[in-house]
């Protein structure tokens, strides 16, 4: 199914972006928090992708992506540089949430 | 030549230097590495699905061979990389928009 990693990445983000409208975390509070925090990862890795992609150190199955590429990388490993990192936010985000109050050392 | 491994390896110092400089002191923050035990089991489940369908195929030259499961060792040091950049980046500008916008 051409969708398959569509769907990976849907079900990854899917819980995380419900949840993070939650008022017990102040997640979009700060608008160009979330936008740089993700926006410099995203560029080093995108660039890291391109290379090494177009030098074979790895490549896509055809048969489990869209078809759409840009600069050689399926949509949705460009997209995976924004949706893994917004998950590893949530879930850094909960992490604090539950050990709020706890030493940090 | 395992050009991956070095990579892999090469942002991951990286990403410990984002947290030096931006001075968010993660390695030595009990609740990261609470979140790392957390992150590893969803990373297993992920990142092994997407190479054990394969949805992603490695160039057996660029990687050292090893995998945990079907994921590579490299793809972990990776993770690491990505996600300790995130995390110390977003602990920096938190720390930097609250003294700009304290409520």
């Amino acid at each position: 199914m051409q969708t398959e990693y569509f769907i990976v990445l849907a079900v990854c983000a899917a819980a995380p972006l419900v949840l993070s409208f939650s008022k017990k975390m102040d997640f979009y509070k700060y608008p160009s928090r979330l936008i740089y925090t993700i926006l410099i990862p995203f560029v080093i890795f995108t660039v890291w992708d391109y290379f090494v992609t177009a030098r074979g150190h790895w490549s896509f199955n055809p048969s489990y992506t869209v078809g759409f590429k840009i600069l050689g990388l399926p949509i949705e490993e460009i997209l995976f540089f924004i949706i893994i990192p917004f998950c590893g936010l949530f879930t850094w985000e909960s992490v604090k949430y539950f050990t709020r109050g706890k030493d940090t050392e | 030549m395992k050009e991956y491994t070095i990579l892999a390896f090469g942002s991951a110092a990286v990403a410990v230097l984002f947290d030096y400089f931006l001075r968010t002191k993660l390695l030595v923050n009990k609740k990261f590495w609470i979140f790392w035990a957390v992150m590893f089991v969803l990373i297993f489940i992920v990142n092994g699905y997407l190479t054990w369908r394969p949805i992603v195929q490695y160039g057996e030259e660029y990687y050292l061979g090893i995998r945990l499961f079907t994921i590579p060792i490299e793809d972990f040091i990776y993770g690491f990389s990505l996600l300790t950049m995130n995390i110390s980046l977003w602990e920096y500008f938190s720390r930097k928009f609250k003294n700009k916008f304290p409520s």
